[in-house]
């Protein structure tokens, strides 16, 4: 048995140096930008007793970090055993959400551990892309599928995406839906089957307005078709937004220089908001850099789900990807107005414990495929 | 070797990752497209947006023009009034609240109405933050009272707010006018001109007429809307603002009027008793409106806000409802039938058309029968030549010149226009009525061709169709007394800057030089002279003595009509005559011309002489009074910033 292992150390594990580079240049560009969007901020809610935002983003990186080693240092195939215990506890959590919660800003979503405050929808993301993986992996399909084949999958998301909207958090409940189709659409499925989905979509899209929607997230919506007709409410933060980012110009304010956001004219800057202000300071070039990177992420997840030696590391490769770009394009749009105000996070740039702990997580499982290719 | 058995194909997949990442990378560039849009295309748009976030304008109130008398006694001027306001959040309503109450001398109801809405609106999270009004106008004492203890009243503000200032209150408030807000409806009008919502603007009169002058140019300040680092402040200005930084206000003019508000106050004395007429003072050398005053009277104050809004709009209920229309500037924007008063201009008519020369006779028996009429007399005067017709007001003389072959409506009407009647004045400061000076054409359009010879028989003596206004009435008698010079009036003497330079003066302006014949003039003026020295003269009885004037006196009659809304007992009251006396002093080398008209009055001479002859013996005292330097001090007010 020494052998083996003495072979495995020489020919094994190789740290994927493309994605750390990536992912550190990501997380050091989000952490300088959050000084810069708390640097108003602090100034005036110091006296409110708000912890100093900037210091304490810079510990959940340093602890999402561990966490993201330690995910990559075990081998992803003893995940997949675990999957569906973990996205039942997974599931056990967002239960307790609704007995433990304190209600903040009219919805519940953290549990309260200590002076943290958990966010358990976070985390069931990484649960979701690895219970999918998994059912892709066994799925013994060779031909084309119809849904009935894919019942099982499609109930696996729907069951958080019904608990997360009931928090009320439409955003969280649309990253599920749109990370698990792309996963989903992986797969074959047959023509007729797409087509029949076309049409229940078309048909439930004015129920779902009607019945599943809350009022504001309602407001939110008409208020991007048509962001002139209320410009002192939900309007006013896509149009903030927009300002700050042509504030930038090409070349930006500078570094804590741009005036939405030091003025405080961007509202949530640090956390629905926060490449508004980085748009802000470093103008389009900046952008050029940040928007190359996250892209960057995403193809070379596609290119790791490429290389991976099985379907279940494939498709965990690409569920990470996917829930990176849907982010990144949902919020960036939301910023830049060609997207509806909804709560999602920018990766590595939103402050929060539980979204950049849990990405963290996510590129650890990334590099865990990566390495053993 | 591996633990997990590969159950299906990686190759399954392997035809989605180039879509994927054509899919990533097309979804990449569109939001990089975006980014261009907002950064560079439109980036010029949104920098100067958040610029426009960052900067407020902060409006510097200009200092509102002061008008002065002759003399150069203020009769507008812009002072501060003192309104208290408390910001809710910021008020200890169990500490500080109850030493606001004894401070400011607050009655208890009222205090406590305001205590609770002081509680209300602590509940509200936006408008705690707001300032709350508590009182307007509040005395000088009690600001100073609140001054010395502002440091035992966090919470408590005084705000100074320009509001204009009329010392002399009632008095000739038509002719200066008050200052209303701006209206909603006129504001899209206003605003290219500079007006916001709230700003006031004048309402009549000299404030109305000279607006644009009294007025001044607003200024304006940026600023920060800082919101951080309020040390930082000037380094952020420089960095931010952009030049010019400010801009000065501009004050308005000054502007000093011909009207003398000493012979202004002593027309009030004189026409105490009376509770509504005109009276109407004109240089007759100049045509400068000496004095101008109409009554009832409004108090421009509180027409103008200084007592809050409330008090002003019931000041204005009081003012339209009142049937003697103090509202009304009886001076120029009314007309009324001149009565004798005209007598003098339809006996030139006569003069000139050669109907009669001074030894005409006529003889009075208390009437003249013309057609089927009697037209009365307002006496027996027997035998009457054209002076003693005059001196006594003999109506019959009048209607025998009105019969008469040769006279015709127009010949009078033509002779009335000459000396300014049935045009507007030009004076400029209110709305003017025109009055009517009828002609033959007229009565054809009025009574569809049926002229009767009565009413050039009535428009001798002043009735009938003629109305006058006591402007024009006034205007006319000074061009018989400087012998045919008919001036254009004039209430403004000159413009100034605040610092007291002279900016424009106007001349007087001659508007026709009627042609007469001396001779005639004279008969006509001894005649008028007459009136009040001789003994049967109409103004005799009632003219002071030693008072050097002369004029023609004026009975007109009304049309027996009830005004809406007054009460059956007192409708006798409009229904009396208007009491006239029109003339000039001194007799010899007339200076002024004098117009007094008592609405409902009665006879002229004995209502309206008494007050002419007061007015023109104060007159003659202050021409005697000692030449005073023109100006006083100047109270100069600190450039008061806008609320």
């Amino acid at each position: 048995m020494v052998a083996p292992s003495r072979i495995s150390f020489r020919s094994g594990p190789q740290v994927d140096m493309a994605l750390l580079i990536c992912s550190v240049a990501i997380a050091t560009l989000g952490l300088v930008n959050l000084y810069s969007a708390t640097s108003y901020y602090v100034e005036s809610a110091r006296k409110a007793g708000l912890a100093d935002i900037y210091v304490s983003q810079v510990y959940w990186i340093v602890v999402g970090a561990l966490l993201a080693i330690l995910t990559a240092v075990i081998d992803y195939r003893h995940y997949e055993r675990l999957a569906y215990l973990a996205y039942g506890g997974g599931i056990v959590l967002l239960l307790l959400v609704f007995v433990l919660a304190r209600d903040i800003r009219g919805s519940v979503r953290w549990i309260p551990v200590g002076s943290f405050h958990f966010q358990p929808s976070e985390f069931m993301k990484i649960l979701l892309i690895l219970v999918l993986a998994k059912y892709l992996h066994n799925d013994p399909h060779v031909e084309p599928r119809r849904w009935v084949d894919l019942a099982l999958p499609l109930g696996i998301t729907a069951l958080p995406v019904a608990l997360v909207m009931a928090q009320p958090d439409l955003g969280t409940a649309l990253i599920y839906v749109f990370t698990a189709a792309t996963m989903l659409a992986m797969v074959r499925i047959r023509r007729r089957s797409l087509l029949s989905a076309v049409v229940l979509s078309s048909v439930s899209a004015p129920l779902a307005w009607t019945y599943l929607l809350k009022r504001y997230q309602k407001e939110r919506i008409t208020s991007f078709l048509d962001p002139e007709h209320d410009v002192t409410g939900t309007g006013w933060h896509a149009l903030q937004s927009k300002t700050a980012i042509g504030n930038g110009g090409l070349s930006g304010c500078g570094f804590m220089q741009g005036t939405q956001n030091q003025f405080g004219f961007l509202p949530d800057q640090f956390s629905d908001f926060p490449f508004a202000v980085f748009a802000e300071d470093w103008g389009l070039l900046g952008c050029a850099i940040l928007i190359a990177l996250y892209c960057f992420l995403c193809v070379w997840a596609i290119h790791i789900a490429s290389q991976a030696k099985d379907r279940f590391g494939a498709a965990l490769a690409v569920g990470v990807g996917a829930l990176t770009f849907w982010h990144v394009v949902a919020n960036v749009g939301m910023a830049s107005g060609i997207l509806p105000v909804v709560g999602i996070t920018l990766p590595l740039f939103s402050y929060g414990g539980s979204s950049v702990m849990s990405f963290m997580v996510c590129l650890g499982l990334l590099m865990n495929v990566s390495m053993r290719r | 070797m591996s633990i997990i058995m590969q159950r299906s194909d990686v190759g399954e997949f392997r035809r989605r990752y180039r879509w994927m990442v054509l899919f990533v990378m097309g979804s990449f560039f569109f939001i990089f497209g975006r980014l261009f849009i907002l950064q560079v295309l439109q980036r010029d748009i949104h920098q100067a947006q958040a610029r426009k976030n960052i900067v407020r304008e902060i409006k510097l109130a200009t200092r509102r023009g002061v008008i002065r008398d002759a003399q150069g006694k203020v009769l507008a001027a812009s002072r501060p009034s003192y309104n208290v306001y408390v910001v809710p959040s910021q008020l200890n309503i169990e500490q500080t609240w109850p030493r606001v109450v004894q401070l400011m001398g607050l009655d208890l109801l009222e205090a406590n109405r305001l205590r609770s809405r002081i509680l209300e609106l602590n509940k509200d999270e936006r408008r705690r933050e707001q300032q709350m009004l508590l009182a307007v106008n509040v005395d000088r004492d009690v600001v100073a009272t609140l001054e010395t203890h502002e440091a035992e009243l966090p919470g408590v503000d005084v705000v100074s707010i320009p509001v204009r200032y009329f010392p002399f209150g009632e008095l000739g408030a038509h002719l200066i006018g008050y200052m209303r807000e701006v209206d909603v409806a006129d504001l899209s009008d206003l605003e290219s001109r500079g007006y916001r919502a709230g700003d006031r603007i004048g309402g009549v009169g000299i404030e109305r007429r000279w607006e644009s002058y009294l007025r001044g140019r607003r200024g304006w300040r940026k600023v920060l809307r800082a919101m951080r680092h309020m040390n930082d402040r000037d380094e952020l200005e420089a960095k931010y603002l952009e030049e010019p930084r400010r801009v000065s206000p501009v004050p308005g003019r000054d502007i000093s009027l011909t009207v003398d508000v000493e012979l202004e106050q002593a027309i009030d004395r004189a026409m105490r008793g009376q509770l509504a007429g005109a009276v109407v003072v004109v240089d007759v050398r100049t045509g400068r409106i000496l004095a101008a005053m109409s009554k009832p009277s409004f108090d421009p104050n509180a027409a103008s806000g200084s007592g809050g809004i409330e008090a002003s709009r019931d000041a204005f209920r009081r003012y339209y409802a009142d049937p003697l229309k103090p509202m009304l500037d009886k001076t120029i924007s009314a007309a009324y039938p001149p009565g004798s008063t005209f007598k003098p201009f339809t006996a030139l008519a006569a003069l000139e058309q050669g109907i009669i020369d001074p030894s005409t006779q006529a003889d009075c028996r208390g009437g003249y029968e013309y057609g089927k009429r009697f037209f009365r007399c307002t006496g027996v005067h027997g035998h009457v030549n054209l002076h003693s017709a005059i001196v006594r007001s003999c109506n019959t003389y009048f209607y025998t010149i009105g019969a008469h072959e040769n006279m015709q409506l127009d010949t009078l009407a033509k002779i009335g226009m000459s000396f300014g009647f049935g045009v507007k004045t030009g004076i400029g400061t209110n709305p003017e009525a025109r009055g009517r000076i009828p002609t033959r054409s007229w009565y054809t359009r009025r009574y569809k061709g049926a002229f009767r010879g009565g009413f050039t028989l009535l428009a001798a003596i002043g009735q009938g169709a003629t109305t006058v206004s006591v402007l024009q009435l006034a205007l006319a008698y000074a061009a018989l007394a400087n012998a045919g010079t008919l001036y254009q009036p004039q209430v403004v003497r000159s413009i100034e800057t605040s610092d007291g330079t002279i900016v424009q003066e106007f001349p007087p302006r001659v508007r026709r030089i009627i042609s007469m014949d001396s001779h005639q003039l004279e008969w006509i003026k001894s005649a008028l002279h007459g009136v009040v020295v001789e003994k049967e003269g109409t103004a005799h009885a009632e003219s002071l003595l030693g008072v050097d004037m002369a004029g023609k006196t004026g009975t007109a009659q009304v049309t027996h009509v009830t005004p809406r809304g007054v009460d059956s007992d007192r409708v006798w009251y409009f229904n009396r005559d208007h009491a006239w006396f029109a003339g000039y002093a001194p007799h010899a080398a007339p200076e002024i011309a004098i117009v007094a008209m008592i609405e409902h009055g009665g006879g002229g001479g004995k209502n309206a002489v008494p007050v002419a002859s007061r007015v023109v013996q104060e007159w003659q005292k202050l021409k005697e009074r000692p030449i005073t330097g023109k100006r006083g001090a100047r109270d100069d007010d600190a450039e008061p910033r806008e609320p």
